[in-house]
């Protein structure tokens, strides 16, 4: 593409921000389509991984209800709502910060995308108090630990595998998320992410949103049940 | 500008979730039985349609995508549907192994 | 879409400066290693998987000699344990499914809508990077002791097997992701980067053939990966997660590994019957019967292939409601598939049939596809099953499809596209030649497997009663015959790379989209851009002029 037509392609925001078209692309709009469909796909995905540990975890529940019954009472109710909590207001968060980016709001849009960060942070030192105080009573993967030797009814072993399995796998998702977030919020402060690419910040909290959707379904299953 | 970046949508989702998120709670304290997992399973799907209805603006996608989150969300159901259902509808495996009888001329058995 | 020349040098009629081809326009290796071109990663994906395709080869024709006698031939019985574990490893996992898609696909389907590249370039080479780092991880656990739980890794055994397992399924696992980035990425393409003018029911049957693939891909491999962390961690740390005398339920595993595998197999053979539906329309000259029930059945098999994974578990303790289930729906799948043999048959019937090497590979497909898949309906049903499981009449059914089907198709495609590729056309006697041998190479190994499965021959074991051992000779013979076939091929493709004649932009005389630019390729693909408001199939217009 010669030089004029790849400034009239790009398009220069009030606040000196240039969102450029990346060249396999026949205009901003096809780009903008592409990268949240391609997230949308990517989610399916994500479906797909956690659903399938969802499945051995409802089956085992049918296999042994008592014993996954008395391991949900002994699990940390308390902490695991509040770690609910803190999901929910994070993805409240990180939706309006999408808000107030197409609003053309960037300081807005850097502070509640800085509360989002700092909220999972606070999920993931909650969670890891949990598993310490999970080891603390003997209770490790794979039935190991002395827990099991008091507690060796036939599925006890089963259900704290799938809850470390499955909340650890859940944690390195968050983490993965504070990395997406931290990025678009270095590019939000430095003004290199404004209101016209606001789809990437879209697409980034889209992310989390799943982040919060999966614990959704995780916190009844592991905490309430 | 507050109300820029926390539209109507964005305060009524979240409140409705965390309205939710307490009943869910409140109800755990609650002996519903074999019923408490469905219910809280439900209260669940609840919650996830809402976050993306409103938090991650699907109503207002297109096609494509809407599409591509119902398949995943069919096949999983598919998937898990019938892994219980074969757990579900197990025999139990016979006390006598078939072809020996125990004592008995095996004419007696019972045949499946 | 804009019509303006992409390259300005070629812009002018009779202009001397021809534009840079893809493969010209940087030679240096860092070039190749770094490029985001779709084109050059579809042929570093080729070059790969070659390789792959040949080890794994090595590995099959080792289990053959091994079975030239009924005992101990050449190897130890642990040494086949992990032989025929590897074939299928690497044939499933670093050959078949990568395949066409990843090699043609990634050469063609951008060219076929009329985009530029794929929707994420970036993305498509690191999915190359992703399979080369797990094929290098599945080759070094070859060498640390290698795997023997045949490539289904059933719990418990895979729990507490002493070979390599944690490295060897981790080398999977990340191939995994390499296949989910290849689907996410030919989907959003196919979905958002169409040329203007160009409906859904105006593409190329290859690009349907593709996108169906990718929505496996991707909604499949997921819960491969998961059940494949449960697994390296049970080895690893001994939970005995699947294991009945610790609480476990081995069944589970099966039902997660099945839910992808099977779906897999239709990862295997789509694109293959994409390949068929170009060939057939081009060598007949005629479009295809019917357009859309050859669209529409491609998505059909992909949705319905994930309903059906329970018949490989009917003996394995599954409830008999679960066993009718699957049985039903296993049915349901092939109507879709017998639909495409209809009207690919059709559509050849009164054509102007032109019979060159890559028809003549696609006839093998029409011939050992149909038995493939009539020999599925009948392993579908439980009641048979319940004899042929485990049995050699099961490996015959599914190297019908994946050899006689997957291979076969992509030798046509690899002999159709070869021009297209490389700019050169090979020797045709040659490739005649090859033909027959592939041919009754294969059906010389693999029918009389049949014959085995059903006079009892499990599969899997290492010794046998002396008397399978003619067929089992027959079958050995044929294996090397079928070596040979492939290597011949792989010579004279060579030799014509460097030595051919040139071929022109549309040897074939195809009206696909991918033949109305110059072989090879220009870098963005088209020079001028055509038209993609005229239809690939439509063989009474004459061909269209470049740019057209």
């Amino acid at each position: 593409m010669t030089a004029g037509a790849q400034l009239a392609a790009d398009e220069v925001s009030s606040q000196g921000e240039v969102e450029e078209l990346e060249g396999h692309f026949e205009s901003l709009e096809q780009q903008a389509q592409a990268a949240r469909l391609g997230m949308w796909v990517f989610l399916a995905t994500e479906v797909l991984l956690f659903g399938a540990a969802f499945a051995l975890f409802i089956s085992y529940q049918v296999h042994y209800p008592g014993a996954f019954r008395q391991s949900i009472e002994h699990n940390a109710k308390v902490l695991g709502t509040v770690n609910t909590g803190v999901l929910l207001t994070s993805s409240t968060l990180v939706a309006g910060a999408v808000h107030a980016l197409r609003g053309g709001n960037r300081r807005w849009s850097s502070w509640l995308l800085a509360g989002t960060i700092g909220l999972a942070f606070v999920f993931l030192g909650i969670k890891a108090t949990e598993y310490a105080k999970h080891f603390a009573e003997g209770i490790y993967p794979g039935g190991a630990g002395h827990f099991f030797v008091e507690h060796h009814e036939r599925g006890t072993a089963e259900f704290w595998t799938l809850y470390y399995l499955m909340t650890g796998l859940h944690a390195v998702h968050v983490t993965i998320g504070i990395g997406v977030l931290g990025v678009l919020l270095v590019k939000i402060v430095r003004g290199r992410i404004g209101k016209l690419s606001a789809h990437k910040l879209e697409v980034g909290a889209i992310y989390w949103h799943l982040v919060d959707v999966i614990w959704i379904f995780l916190w009844p299953l592991f905490y309430l049940a | 500008m507050i109300s820029v970046a926390f539209p109507r949508t964005v305060v009524r989702t979240g409140a409705a979730l965390f309205a939710l998120w307490a009943l869910s709670f409140a109800l755990s304290y609650v002996p519903l039985g074999p019923a408490a997992l469905p219910v809280a399973i439900g209260i669940a799907a609840v919650k996830a349609a809402l976050v993306v209805a409103f938090f991650m603006e699907l109503l207002h996608g297109t096609l494509s995508m809407k599409l591509t989150l119902l398949a995943a969300g069919a096949l999983l159901a598919f998937l898990i549907g019938l892994m219980v259902a074969d757990i579900a509808t197990r025999e139990p495996p016979p006390l006598v192994p078939f072809g020996t009888h125990a004592g008995r001329p095996t004419a007696d058995l019972p045949t499946r | 879409m804009t019509t303006m020349p992409l390259e300005p040098s070629s812009a002018m009629p009779g202009s001397r400066a021809a534009s840079p081809t893809y493969l010209g326009v940087d030679t240096t290796i860092r070039s190749w290693l770094l490029t985001t071109d779709h084109k050059r990663i579809g042929v570093l994906y080729l070059v790969s998987m070659l390789f792959a395709l040949a080890l794994g080869g090595f590995f099959a024709m080792a289990v053959r000699l091994e079975h030239l006698s009924p005992n101990t031939t050449v190897m130890s019985a642990m040494a086949y344990n992990r032989f025929f574990t590897l074939h299928g490893v690497i044939m499933v996992w670093l050959f078949l499914i990568p395949s066409i898609p990843s090699s043609f696909g990634n050469f063609l389907l951008p060219i076929m809508v009329g985009a530029k590249d794929v929707a994420f370039p970036r993305l498509n080479l690191l999915s190359w990077y992703l399979y080369m780092a797990g094929s290098a991880v599945v080759l070094v656990s070859m060498f640390v002791g290698g795997i023997d739980t045949g490539w289904t890794f059933y719990t418990p055994y895979s729990t507490y097997s002493p070979t390599a397992i944690p490295l060897a399924l981790f080398g999977v696992f990340i191939i995994g992701f390499s296949t989910i980035l290849t689907g996410l990425n030919f989907i959003v393409t196919t979905h958002t980067m169409r040329a203007k003018g160009l409906g859904w029911l105006r593409m190329p049957l290859f690009v349907w053939s593709i996108y169906a693939t990718s929505i496996i891909q991707v909604l499949a491999t997921p819960v491969l990966g998961m059940v494949l962390i449960f697994v390296v961690l049970d080895n690893g740390f001994s939970w005995g997660f699947f294991d009945a005398s610790r609480g476990g339920d081995p069944v589970l595993y099966q039902h997660l590994f099945w839910f992808y595998s099977h779906p897999a197999v239709y990862i295997m053979v789509l694109p293959g019957m994409g390949v068929v539906s170009e060939v057939v329309t081009s060598f007949s000259r005629k479009n295809p019967f019917s357009y859309k029930a050859i669209a529409y059945s491609s998505i059909g098999i992909a949705f319905v292939g994930f309903l059906t994974w329970g018949h490989h578990m009917f003996v394995s303790g599954m409830s008999r409601f679960d066993a009718g289930a699957f049985g039903v729906l296993s049915m349901l799948v092939a109507v879709f598939s017998a639909i495409k043999v209809f009207n690919w048959t059709w559509t050849l019937k009164k054509g102007a049939i032109a019979l060159k090497t890559p028809l003549l590979y696609i006839f093998a497909f029409l011939f050992l596809f149909v038995f493939g898949g009539m020999t599925g309906v009948a392993v579908a049903a439980m009641s048979l099953d319940v004899h042929w499981h485990d049995t050699y009449f099961v490996v015959a059914h599914f190297h019908f499809i994946m050899v006689g089907g997957t291979l076969t198709a992509f030798v046509a495609g690899l002999h159709y596209w070869f021009p297209k590729i490389t700019g050169k056309m090979y020797s045709e006697r040659w490739g005649v030649l090859s033909a027959a041998l592939v041919f009754t190479g294969f059906f010389a190994t693999f029918f009389p497997q049949f014959l085995l499965g059903n006079a009892g021959m499990p599969r899997r074991y290492y010794t046998y009663p002396p008397e399978f051992q003619a067929l089992h000779l027959v079958s050995t013979v044929g294996s090397w015959v079928l070596a040979l076939g492939m290597m011949i091929t792989l010579v004279y493709l060579l030799h014509a790379i460097w030595w051919g004649p040139p071929a022109g932009p549309s040897p074939w005389g195809s009206r696909s989209f991918e033949w109305r630019t110059s072989s090879p390729p220009p870098q963005h693909n088209f020079t001028r851009t055509p038209s993609f408001e005229l239809d690939p199939y439509d063989y009474s217009r004459p061909m269209p002029e470049e740019g057209e």
